[in-house]
């Protein structure tokens, strides 16, 4: 296994401590058995964390619609109606749960479970800080891409199994929908491969900075666009407005999930905001520096030198600041896609696929070509790299 | 011991997935089926440290072709009865549980001769010890891009052939104007 949170935790002093005291009580080496005990922990945690965030996401976007609609909102259960969510959890779980008695059975009860497997396992990867990501793998990015395709097998299949026109038609559009968005999102990603050298996400962001003229976003005009490209792109995949055509509530009353009830409907919603999380959290892995902090204050050097404290308590603050950056950029961008949502008018189905397929794609492979030749021509160098340099060039001629 | 755990999943996954496929009488359910077979040869693929080939099974069969292959069966019907109005068997039937035991034992007498023959061969090498997360992606990456160059290109000029195809296929025919 080659897990990152794990090896963070081994430099510890506690972890060789616990794996010299289990190896004594048990007979045997302890190393693999404390490594998966703390694995299946942090899994724990962080499908916790995410399941919460995706709670919190429903709250989020109905605090944010009614003040972009000059509304108060859920403000009844708890401060500012922060648990509105568990209610609404425990609302979900206390419904009746209907199958409706023409769907088909296994292919209805199995439909959100896909949608749940395909998001829960595209956390393995999100790199939430240096040190706390389940996973570092290889081919990470590809991964992720692949893993969530499996939401549309699951939009197709509660569509297709409820057996009514509306959910038909709304898991159609949801499955055309995420395959041809597919393919533009993946072509920026990799021409994002391309300027890092690598598919892990460790690569990817080790190659940005902390500071914005370092992240891969002003790379170079390219990258720029590519932004765009790869941001729209995540909004139809996962089936966000202006791209809601799918569960359409003006003409197909809630799309793909118009026959589910209590907690099958809850798990669709629930997997929805959580993927949103995840798209928000990779273009900010590929595009805006990740969990890097300024002035490379998430090694944590700085406070060992400076403030001489313990090595492994600067790393944790350390750690500490790069979940918050990287918390702070994805959630930034989280508003947004709630933001679009709510501002703007929902698109047809024509002018959908014209999006895609006569904008979208050739506007992608233009960038993975020009993105190509610019690490061709100026050695892989930024732009703002290349103006500095030059700046200093003509000052020391001077 | 946790490869071995991983191979045993895989294997049953594949396995099992695979049986089902044939013995699942909708054909909806046996594209699932199909999904988690597939998904199975992906863990597969894990095990013997082939990482990209793992991912790619993912992005091409889970995200590609078992979605392009539930379209094609829902838009054809495939699902329904399987009797058409003239009262025939639109799908052959499969065989009876006689056919069924003969097949597998043929099956299983057939694969013990071919054991017999390749034994000598398997014995001869000696088993190869793997390296732990090899990265598999930049020596292919190089291979595809330097010794492969005219495979490479020739597949990726047959997939724009059948690109443009189906485009020219699915295009709808002008009028003629006289």
């Amino acid at each position: 296994m080659n897990s990152t949170v794990v090896t963070y935790l081994s430099q510890s002093k506690e972890f060789t401590n616990t794996v010299a005291w289990l190896s004594n009580a048990l007979g045997f080496d302890a190393t693999s058995l404390v490594a998966f005990v703390i694995f299946a922990i942090a899994s724990l945690i962080v499908v916790g964390a995410l399941a919460t965030i995706g709670g919190l996401g429903t709250y989020a976007e109905r605090k944010i619609s009614a003040d972009l609609q000059m509304r108060q909102g859920p403000n009844r259960v708890g401060p500012y109606g922060i648990l509105q969510f568990l209610a609404d959890g425990v609302k979900m779980i206390l419904k009746e749960d209907l199958i409706p008695a023409q769907a088909d059975r296994f292919t209805f009860i199995l439909a959100p479970f896909l949608c749940m497997i395909g998001v829960f396992a595209t956390l393995a990867v999100v790199p939430f800080s240096s040190g706390l990501m389940l996973a570092d793998i290889n081919v990470g990015v590809f991964y992720l891409v692949g893993m969530a395709s499996l939401v549309g097998v699951g939009v197709f299949l509660g569509g297709y199994s409820s057996n009514s026109k509306w959910s038909m038609l709304g898991g159609m559009r949801g499955a055309s929908q995420i395959i041809s968005y597919e393919i533009p999102a993946t072509i920026t990603i990799v021409s994002i491969v391309l300027i890092a050298g690598g598919l892990s996400f460790k690569t990817l962001i080790g190659g940005q900075g902390g500071l914005p003229h370092e992240w891969f976003l002003l790379h170079n005009p390219f990258a720029f666009i590519g932004f765009f490209v790869y941001f729209i792109a995540a909004l139809a995949e996962t089936n966000r407005a202006p791209f809601d055509l799918p569960e359409a509530e003006s003409e197909l009353v809630s799309g793909y999930h118009t026959e589910y009830s209590g907690m099958r409907f809850g798990l669709f919603a629930l997997a929805e905001y959580i993927e949103v999380f995840v798209v928000c959290g990779v273009a900010v892995a590929l595009f805006l520096g990740g969990y890097k902090v300024p002035f490379d204050l998430g090694t944590g050097h700085i406070f060992t030198e400076k403030l001489g404290l313990d090595s492994m308590l600067s790393q944790n603050i350390g750690q500490l600041l790069e979940l918050g950056s990287f918390f702070t950029k994805t959630l930034a961008l989280y508003y947004v896609v709630i933001w679009v949502r709510w501002t703007l008018p929902r698109l047809r189905v024509d002018q959908l696929m014209t999006l895609c397929w006569k904008y979208l794609t050739p506007i992608a492979l233009f960038n993975l070509l020009g993105i190509a030749v610019w690490m061709y021509a100026f050695d892989g160098k930024s732009i703002y790299s290349l103006i500095f340099n030059s700046a200093v060039t003509a000052a020391g001629h001077h | 011991m946790f490869t071995n755990t991983l191979f045993l999943l895989s294997a049953a996954l594949t396995l099992g997935g695979a049986i089902a496929v044939v013995y699942s009488h909708n054909l909806m359910h046996a594209c699932l089926y199909l999904l988690a077979s597939l998904f199975g040869v992906a863990g597969l693929y894990a095990v013997i440290g082939a990482d990209f080939l793992a991912a790619t099974q993912l992005v091409v069969y889970a995200g590609g072709v078992v979605i392009l292959m539930l379209f094609a069966i829902m838009l054809t019907g495939g699902t329904g009865n399987k009797i058409n109005r003239y009262g025939l068997e639109k799908v052959a039937s499969m065989g009876n549980k006689k056919t069924y035991f003969f097949a597998g034992f043929a099956a299983i007498i057939t694969s013990l001769i071919l054991l017999k023959i390749i034994a000598g061969v398997l014995r001869a090498q000696p088993a190869k010890v793997l390296e732990a997360n090899e990265a598999t992606v930049n020596k292919l990456g190089t291979l595809l891009a330097t010794d492969h160059i005219l495979a490479f290109e020739i597949s990726s000029v047959l997939l724009l052939g059948a690109l443009i195809g189906a485009a020219v296929i699915s295009r709808p025919r002008k009028e003629k104007h006289d």
